[in-house]
């Protein structure tokens, strides 16, 4: 089953590349013309969210950095027993929805720590793979826009959030 | 975001400043800034590429085709979204970050995003179709995700692979709870 699955994976780039170049061409489209045509747009968009990506780095390593994270560690983790997550997992539950990389580097930690196939092991690693990076995301989606007010965007992304983390957790404990 | 970006800088320095850290501070900030550039120049390659490809597939009718066989679906998440090269896009970004095509993900969510506020006439509050197609898109899940198997297979793992359907699981639950305080809030606004 995994090795399907991560072959299906491996293959989506190359295969949506050969339909589109293949379609196109079978079509007797400029494909070049409208690659570069393309190619400048998204050079554009990068450009665009740059500020957004770097207010956004900022913000989060300044909650890293001073300890503050580490503070709302401490203030979180009491709520989080009532609802059966173990308080090993609070720092990942927290710094998860605004930082991949970041997440990741706690996932190693808890995995080696606590070993992979333990239940705080395989409760980070699906929390992980289930759960969004849902600050990050707002600030950065909604940067390419002219969008202000983000409506029940925000409710939407942390609940959805809220509801992953506490499902992650009582599946492993099956 | 002006209050939430405006509390995460406040609150870090008046913690640096209480842990008398201001030095590790100001070099974590920094730091992050040059890391924030090299992220979206990496970020600007792939995009550019992706962005290259869907201009031949939305120009040679390819993106149209597309479109049509995915419409069931969509029309469900997106009732008002009449836009087929927009329901097209989001389908891209949904399928890349399913197969675990991370950045490239974020280049079509970015179109999408784009093509939205077009729709939206760059309107400043936000239209019904950002607010689900962010929900669905959130919590979308990675079919393999190849870095925690990596992790876990790298700690001595006995079945690495073993998460993948719990976090398939998971993800569905976090999706369906996403989409339903969409749905809550698009009918209230009917109201």
């Amino acid at each position: 089953m995994t090795h399907v699955l991560s072959a299906i994976s491996i293959c989506f780039i190359p295969i949506v590349i050969t339909i589109i170049i293949g379609h196109g061409f079978f079509k007797r489209k400029p494909v070049y013309d409208y690659f570069i045509e393309g190619a400048k747009d998204g050079i554009k968009t990068a450009i665009e969210i740059l500020p957004y990506i770097i207010a956004i780095f900022i913000g989060i390593e300044s909650l890293v950095s001073s300890g503050a994270m580490e503070f709302l560690e401490n203030l979180f983790s009491p709520l989080l027993d009532i609802m059966g997550i173990p308080k090993e997992l609070t720092s990942l539950i927290l710094l998860r929805p605004v930082s991949g990389s970041g997440s990741l580097v706690l996932v190693e930690h808890i995995v080696s720590a606590y070993g992979p196939d333990s239940f705080l092991g395989r409760a980070a690693s699906v929390m992980a793979g289930s759960c969004e990076t849902v600050f990050y995301v707002l600030a950065v989606y909604f940067g390419v826009t002219a969008v202000k007010k983000i409506r029940h965007a925000f409710l939407a992304g942390i609940i959805g959030y809220i509801v992953g983390v506490v499902a992650s957790v009582w599946i492993c404990m099956l | 975001m002006n209050y939430i970006w405006a509390i995460m800088l406040i609150v870090g320095v008046l913690f640096a400043a209480a842990k008398g850290e201001l030095a590790a501070f100001s070099d974590g900030l920094m730091a992050s800034c040059t890391e924030a550039i090299y992220f979206v120049l990496g970020l600007a390659g792939i995009m550019a590429v992706w962005a290259g490809l869907m201009n031949i597939a939305n120009k040679s009718g390819l993106l149209d085709i597309f479109a049509k066989l995915v419409k069931p679906f969509m029309r469900y998440l997106f009732p008002k979204e009449k836009n087929q090269d927009t329901l097209a896009m989001m389908i891209m970004s949904f399928t890349a970050n399913i197969f675990g095509a991370g950045n490239s993900a974020t280049v079509f969510s970015l179109k999408t995003m784009e093509m939205l506020d077009n729709e939206n006439a760059r309107s400043t509050i936000a239209s019904n179709e950002m607010c689900m197609f962010i929900a669905v898109n959130m919590s979308m899940v990675q079919l393999v995700p190849i870095t925690i198997i990596k992790i876990r297979s790298d700690a001595g793992s006995l079945d690495p692979g073993s998460i993948i359907i719990p976090s398939i699981i998971a993800g569905l639950i976090s999706m369906a709870a996403s989409i339903a305080v969409c749905k809550f809030f698009e009918r209230k606004d009917h109201v």
